[in-house]
């Protein structure tokens, strides 16, 4: 989902709507920052610094506290990210299985660094830490799923299949 | 209240005192970094861990209210080991750069290790490495790898200024203080969080590598940049001359006081002392003839002050004291006046530029002691001129003899060239003040005073506090306390010995005076006491 390039920072009327409900949620409505920033990733494509200070103002908090809860989470991303993202697992069991081959064999295939998204825009690749799914290592997340017990020829068809 | 046992030791304190508040009553200090009584309790620093009754951990002495029956214990083995292990978590990543910080000498960090350190580090890995002399604002320097992350300044700018400009970013051993990307820390009172940085991570643009901290002395103050008299230190340096290009003030510092100021000060007054030891103090007495200025000693210029203010008519002269004196100063001036019987006498001069004002500190009025001019009474007498009637008079040669103190009458509110027109005609101009002004150059006879730091006595603020200061450093050249000159040419006029100190003056006018009626000076001490009617 990467937002068009130049996307305006703005809430549309139902995601408004949506924001209050979650802000309505809690004592304090600051609890629902987190959901609220994640929907503006969904809407924006990425948590930019404009996009900040968007979500401060609707929070009544200053962009600095958004800057703190923005920077603590590495599931929000602060750049453009690909219309899809693949994390693969590097901890201890993922690792013994082969993660680095596999880690190894995306690179390769995408032309990308650890970090780094595809020149077409389709795939940010990532390495972290465990997924909490060590029964299907050496495996990876793209974007919300899970895939496991993963090979070259499996990564191959992954990749066809994303969109 | 409940009682409670802090190291054996029994105390009654209110409900809701924290441990750290309920032991500093008894003189036990309990080290911590977060905690702040100003602010709110964030729990950070873990530094403070005591060990409460038969609990079977250490918990924090800053976040826990005293109970009835309490039994606690701050240096018990267990403690101490707790600090000491507290203190080597706080110092995994920091730098160790003491012998080039500024906060060398009164950093929180140095000061705990001394007593709680581990002496052997155990760290064999690269630290982790942040931004360095970071510039937040127009004040503050930000060095991220000396931080402890203990959020006073965070918290600081939220809850006191209300203008949350800082955050913690990032996480874990990469969590570091800032600022959101572009904005910086320019609020009114950014200058506190420097204070209340318990380590080097915060310092003062104005004043580090100015002077090493144990080279200053301290002397109680009142900050004299508005009518709210905070109360602040003066620290100065005398025993490195050659240091800070010889000025002898090096920083204000607040100064609590729970009625006027709490801990802090605003960055305006906190800087306003650079006129102390400024090159335009006016260092000697000098007489002017035609555009002939001679510099004379005391003992010349005052006669020659003296036998002009009698050669007029009482009406022929003004007198525009200022609400910069002390009330010791405006005393001995509304006496001599009043020996004079000179009608026009004021001390309101209106300002061009119309005053700041906030609901925290700030006020509006930019002088210390107008509360003090107005209840010692230096207003026009009944028939007399108030300052721009003065001045009004002075264009039509009805006044022929001027006393100006401190005022700068150009930049008040009246148009200047009115002023200028005001000053030419005078027969007589007399000016008293510390530093070269828009006056001082057409004056005929210049009276240099000392500076507030120069000297001792007492402000009253807008609320009719009288307040003390103390004084730090000598008065330059031959410069003199505003009621030494004021008395000497009293003297000259006649009207006999006058009181010679500062407490002896204050005795007079709460003798006279009677809003100061009951007040003893020593009596006033660190904070201050209303006058009567207030």
């Amino acid at each position: 989902m990467r937002a068009p390039a130049g996307v305006k920072v703005q809430f549309t009327g139902g995601q408004l709507q949506e924001v209050r409900r979650l802000q309505a949620l809690y004592p304090d409505k600051r609890a629902a920052l987190l959901p609220v920033l994640q929907l503006a990733q969904a809407a924006f494509g990425y948590i930019s610094l404009e996009a900040e200070e968007y979500v401060a103002g609707l929070f009544d908090l200053s962009p600095a506290h958004v800057h703190e809860v923005v920077t603590f989470y590495t599931l929000f991303f602060r750049e453009p990210k690909g219309r899809h993202v693949v994390s693969v697992c590097h901890n201890l069991t993922c690792h013994l299985l082969g993660a680095r081959r596999v880690l190894a064999y995306l690179k390769e295939r995408l032309g990308v660094e650890v970090g780094g998204t595809t020149p077409d825009g389709k795939v940010t690749l990532l390495s972290v830490e465990c997924l909490c799914a060590c029964e299907m290592a050496p495996m990876m997340q793209v974007d919300d799923r899970y895939e496991g017990h993963l090979t070259p020829e499996l990564v191959d068809r992954i990749l066809e299949g994303l969109g | 209240m409940p009682k409670l046992t802090i190291d054996g030791k029994e105390i009654e304190a209110p409900a809701g005192t924290n441990l750290i508040e309920a032991a500093r009553r008894l003189g036990i200090e309990i080290p911590h970094y977060c905690y702040h009584p100003g602010l709110s309790i964030a729990g950070q620093c873990r530094l403070c861990m005591v060990e409460i009754g038969n609990n079977p951990r250490p918990q924090i002495a800053c976040n826990i209210q005293v109970a009835e029956g309490m039994v606690v214990r701050t240096e018990t083995a267990k403690v101490l080991a707790t600090r000491q292990s507290i203190m080597e978590f706080h110092l995994i990543n920091h730098p160790l750069d003491c012998p080039v910080c500024d906060q060398a000498g009164e950093c929180w960090l140095q000061i705990y290790y001394m007593k709680h350190g581990l002496y052997e580090p155990r760290m064999m890995d690269e630290k982790v490495h942040k931004p360095k002399a970071v510039p937040l604002g127009p004040h503050v320097i930000l060095d991220a790898e000396r931080c402890i992350l203990c959020s006073r300044c965070v918290r600081f700018c939220d809850e006191i200024t209300g203008t949350g400009e800082l955050g913690i970013f990032q996480r874990g051993d990469h969590s570091e203080i800032g600022l959101f990307p572009g904005r910086e820390l320019s609020n009114p009172y950014s200058a506190n969080v420097i204070d209340i940085c318990p380590v080097g991570a915060l310092t003062d643009r104005d004043f580090r590598f100015a002077v090493r901290v144990w080279y200053l002395e301290t002397a109680k103050s009142i900050c004299p940049g508005c009518s709210r008299g905070c109360n602040i230190e003066v620290h100065y340096n005398l025993r490195r001359p050659h240091h800070n290009q010889g000025r002898r003030v090096a920083r204000l510092k607040p100064r609590y006081n729970r009625e006027v100021n709490r801990w802090w000060i605003c960055d305006a007054g906190r800087y306003g002392y650079k006129f102390v030891d400024d090159p335009s103090r006016l260092l000697l007495p000098a007489r002017r003839a035609d555009t002939q200025a001679d510099e004379v000693v005391w003992e010349e210029i005052i006669p020659l002050v003296a036998a002009r203010l009698s050669a007029y008519r009482p009406e022929e002269i003004g007198v525009l004291a200022s609400p910069q004196m002390a009330n010791e100063d405006l005393f001995l001036l509304r006496r001599l006046v009043d020996h004079l019987g000179i009608p026009n006498v004021d001390f309101r001069v209106p300002s061009r530029a119309s005053g700041d004002e906030d609901r925290i500190l700030i006020k509006a009025d930019k002088n210390p002691n107008t509360r003090g001019a107005e209840l010692i009474g230096l207003g026009p007498r009944p028939g007399g001129l108030d300052a721009r009637g003065v001045l009004r008079a002075a264009r039509e040669r009805r006044i022929k003899c001027l006393w100006v103190l401190h005022h700068d009458l150009l930049l008040s509110a009246w148009p200047e060239e009115e002023t200028r027109e005001a000053l030419r005609a005078l027969d007589c101009l007399i000016f008293q003040g510390s530093n070269a002004n828009g006056v001082s150059p057409s004056a005929h006879y210049v009276l240099p005073s000392a500076t507030w730091v120069e000297r001792e006595g007492t402000f009253a603020n807008f609320e009719g506090r009288v307040q003390r200061f103390w004084k730090a450093v000598e008065p330059v050249g031959a410069a003199l306390p505003d009621w030494e000159i004021i008395g000497r040419i009293g003297e000259a006029l006649g009207m006999g010995p006058l009181p010679a100190t500062a407490e002896a003056i204050f005795k007079a006018l709460a003798a006279e005076v009677i809003a100061f009626r009951g007040l003893s000076y020593r009596e006033l001490r660190d904070a201050g006491k209303p006058v009567a009617s207030s």
